[in-house]
């Protein structure tokens, strides 16, 4: 296809430029061939614009189709990475989350016996409060790192507002609690 | 590819401009003829450039291609007849 474009191109140049410079105006044949031949040269150079014009819309559909695949290939990994990164983390989580041992430990322990029953839900209720305690314990070390006052930190996390309140009495008392076994 | 494909045209049209001056060549009506038409193509030349805003919107192509197809057509003209005329 390549060489009949590049034929048909230089046929319309030469058919163009040798008629007109090597025969005669003068003479009516030459007249007529110069004619013909110029003829010729349009069709020539129009054939062998279509060729070309076919040629670099394949091109560019090749090109698309080749966009496609990688873009395909690469939402495929990004996928499989995202997927994995998933399973990783739920994973990490049911290693990290002690909870979750203490409960399934605890059904074990509960379908032994019923007389274990009390002694597992305390065991778990004393873990939840311990677990609740050093929350709240980091999360007013992190408030006083920032630079909060106490009443300010007493309202972020027991909801209770200055005042001489029972609530707020008890408040306090745990927030001095929770200072001091934080040190 | 793309490049070959505009020669061709571009050569298509040096062609035709040839063979209007050989037409024109021909006989003094066709000269008259040609003549007539040349004026025509050159006043259809200068009001694209004049409306060339509102020819890209008609034709649906952007100003720079059109403006790139009358300095083209202009080229294509000049070396067409510069080729007649000079041989």
């Amino acid at each position: 296809m390549q060489l009949k474009l590049f034929v048909l191109s230089a046929s319309s140049v030469a058919l163009w430029l040798v008629p007109l410079n090597m025969l005669d105006k003068k003479l009516d044949i030459h007249k007529a061939v110069q004619g013909l031949s110029l003829c010729a040269a349009i069709a020539c150079a129009v054939s062998a614009g279509n060729i070309a014009r076919e040629l670099s819309e394949q091109g560019e559909i090749e090109a698309i189709k080749e966009r496609a695949i990688t873009a395909d290939v690469i939402d495929e990994i990004s996928t499989s990475a995202y997927i994995s990164q998933q399973q990783r983390q739920q994973e990490a989580e049911a290693i990290l989350n002690p909870v979750e041992h203490l409960e399934r430990a605890l059904a074990l322990t509960y379908d032994e016996g019923e007389r274990s029953e009390p002694i597992a839900q305390k065991q778990l209720a004393e873990h939840e409060q311990n677990c609740s305690q050093n929350g709240e314990s980091e999360r007013i070390m992190q408030l006083k790192a920032k630079g909060w006052g106490k009443a300010k930190i007493i309202l972020e996390i027991w909801g209770v507002t200055k005042g001489g309140s029972p609530k707020y009495k008890a408040a306090e008392a745990e927030y001095k609690r929770l200072m001091q076994e934080g040190g | 590819m793309r490049a070959i494909h505009l020669a061709n045209y571009f050569v298509a049209g040096c062609i035709a401009s040839s063979l209007l001056g050989w037409v024109a060549s021909l006989h003094p009506y066709a000269f008259r003829a040609v003549l007539c038409l040349l004026a025509a193509i050159a006043c259809a030349w200068g009001l694209s450039w004049l409306l060339d805003f509102s020819l890209s919107k008609l034709l649906k192509i952007s100003v720079a291609d059109l403006q790139a197809i009358l300095i083209s057509g202009l080229a294509m003209l000049l070396i067409g007849l510069g080729v007649f005329l000079c041989s």
